[in-house]
């Protein structure tokens, strides 16, 4: 049986007097890749800022490999094993692309410097650029370097929020390439609004509306269900 | 790959280490060290060893607020008074004891540095949980509360006439050690080089500390505080640390300036001008560079030193050219335009805007307009 590396029930997060998530419960296999996926305002950036404790929930639990994480601090929940990689391209821009690649260690070792190697095969752009500024890369180049950071850390799971955003379609291919290269080594939870990267990259889905999830299943199974995709994601 | 052969990655950075002597940044540093040392033995001005011993003192300070400022992003309007601690610490105790021995001065260092640590842990630990701008008028408070307090507490500061004090054996200004190449070797050349020693010392631990892992997770800090977060580390604890380094190395400054002094007032070394003189080294050299302290420094007090004697080379230079003197009369005028422009040629400060024009220059090799 497939054992599930995050498990939320009944999560309910405010941001203000906003009621933004409303008994979200989902599961994220290990050694999957899950997306979340759902229109605009939905809540699925809001449910990986409250995995992170960045959002804290204000209601049910949040369990991550076998650990209740709901009321942790967002750098235990890092310390944890979660990594995640914020929308809009979130890298240190006055660091360099070394810095930042340093910062996502939390203790060098021989074993995260050889994955650099792993890194540079997939992201050849970060070794060119490795002492400039985050700040100068492309859109492209500063996604990839927020992945590849939070992979670095040695994570077991990667929380992405939407990394195709505002990148050129040949850039989001390379990405697609990428995240499916990386998805061998940890789980995955990825939110995305690009349908074509979403049933790319992932194995699960869950689609959120109105701060619930109200479909769940296989990646395959939406891909051919127009009905469902019309319905929630005005995909046609 | 077995882990334990160096990847290409520590390859090159085991290269780019093994080449730090030779690059000339670090020759820089040695022949700027090496004219500091020689300079009092072939140059024997007063005057000059004055103005050198203030800019060596005042760099490391400066580099000490950048670390709070700069690197980590915190308003601190408490440098100065931290400055003033350390002063204060080194004329109190070596003014009341009698004979002031060597041991009273090292007491000095060690009480500067443990009131500065526990102030700033205090002030620290209450104000940097909530945004920055309330740390900022918290320590503006303190400071100001400090410079009454060296006012009004007079039975102690001897309020505003001020403190004046002897050093101990070979540091006091009685002490003479005869010549050496022509050069006379009292207490006032010895204390220079311990200026010097001590200032290097500071100066290197500066720099190591924001290279260090401690050093990168500030900038983090100031550069996205939740992003910072979100990779693992503890943002509070981090900007706790860099507050009390920070202020522990400018107390450190202030006992250095008491003892080339030989007296302190709470205008010199706990007053509104000191911080604002800090804040406009900082601002000249760079922020978030650290190296830019030493040329802020040296940009004020030799404004400082040099621009009064306007007055006299206009005199001499234009006998009858009555605005040349005034302008010249009303130097402060002329530091402001100085200022003005240092800062319009170099937004980031003189380092800060050099570095940016060499990673310009080396992106572009790389093939980034």
């Amino acid at each position: 049986m497939p054992e599930a590396i995050l498990s939320l029930a009944g999560v309910h997060t405010h941001i203000g007097q906003h009621h933004i998530l409303q008994g979200v419960s989902l599961e994220a296999i290990r050694g999957r890749a899950t997306v979340l996926l759902g229109r605009n305002g939905a809540g699925k950036s809001t449910t990986l800022r409250t995995v992170m404790g960045l959002t804290p929930a204000s209601a049910g639990s949040i369990v991550f490999d076998g650990q209740a994480v709901e009321k942790a601090r967002p750098h235990a929940v890092a310390r944890a094993g979660v990594g995640f990689v914020p929308e809009d391209q979130a890298v240190l821009r006055g660091l360099t692309v070394e810095e930042n690649f340093r910062l996502a260690m939390l203790q060098e070792s021989p074993e995260a410097w050889a994955k650099m190697e792993t890194i540079f095969e997939l992201f050849a752009d970060l070794k060119k650029f490795w002492r400039a500024k985050a700040g100068v890369l492309s859109g492209g180049q500063k996604q990839m370097l927020a992945i590849a950071r939070a992979f670095v850390g040695d994570h077991k799971l990667l929380l992405i929020d939407e990394p195709s955003k505002g990148l050129a379609p040949i850039v989001v291919d390379h990405l697609i390439a990428s995240l499916n290269q990386l998805k061998r080594h940890t789980t995955i939870i990825l939110v995305e609004q690009n349908f074509h990267m979403a049933s790319q990259v992932g194995s699960d889905y869950f689609i959120l509306d109105d701060g619930r999830v109200v479909h769940a299943g296989l990646m395959e199974a939406l891909v051919d269900d127009e009905g469902l995709k019309q319905k929630y994601l005005g995909i046609a | 790959m077995t882990g334990r052969e160096p990847t290409p990655v520590q390859m090159e950075r085991l290269h780019q280490r093994s080449r730090r002597f030779t690059r000339p940044g670090f020759l820089i540093q040695l022949a700027l060290l090496a004219c500091l040392i020689a300079g009092p033995l072939v140059m024997p001005s007063f005057r000059v060893m004055d103005l050198v011993a203030k800019i060596m003192i005042f760099a490391v300070a400066v580099a000490s607020f950048d670390i709070i400022l700069g690197y980590t992003g915190i308003i601190s309007f408490a440098h100065g008074m931290f400055f003033g601690l350390g002063a204060y610490s080194v004329a109190l105790i070596c003014h009341y004891s009698q004979p002031v021995q060597y041991h009273h001065l090292l007491l000095a260092g060690v009480l500067a540095a443990l009131i500065s640590t526990v102030v700033a842990v205090v002030i620290s630990a209450l104000s940097l949980r909530v945004k920055a701008i309330f740390f900022a008028m918290v320590t503006l408070a303190v400071a100001e509360f400090c410079h009454i307090l060296g006012y009004q507490w007079s039975s102690l500061t001897k309020g505003e006439d001020g403190v004046s004090f002897k050093l101990p054996g070979v540091f006091s200004a009685d002490w003479s050690g005869g010549a050496l190449w022509g050069t006379q070797i009292n207490g006032r050349l010895l204390v220079y080089y311990l200026i010097l020693v001590v200032c290097a010392l500071l100066f290197v631990g500066l720099v190591r500390f924001v290279r260090s892992p401690v050093g990168r997770v500030l900038k983090a800090i100031r550069d996205n505080e939740q992003r910072a977060t979100a990779l693992g580390y503890r943002v509070f604890r981090y900007r706790v640390l860099s507050t009390v380094f920070g202020s522990l190395v400018s107390s450190l400054c202030g006992a250095l300036f008491a003892m080339w002094l030989s007296y302190v007032n709470p205008d010199t070394v706990l007053g509104t001008p000191l911080m604002l003189n800090i804040l406009l080294m900082v601002i000249i050299g760079g922020l978030g560079t650290v190296y830019g302290g030493i040329l802020g420094a040296a940009f004020i007090k030799i404004a400082e030193t040099w621009l009064p004697d306007l007055q006299k080379l206009a005199l001499s230079l234009f006998p009858k050219m009555e605005l040349m003197h005034r302008l010249a009369e009303r130097w402060i005028l002329l530091f402001g335009i100085l200022y003005i422009l240092s800062v319009l040629f170099f937004p980031k400060g003189v380092v800060g805007t050099l570095r940016d024009q060499a990673e310009a220059r080396r992106l572009r090799r790389l093939g980034r307009p």
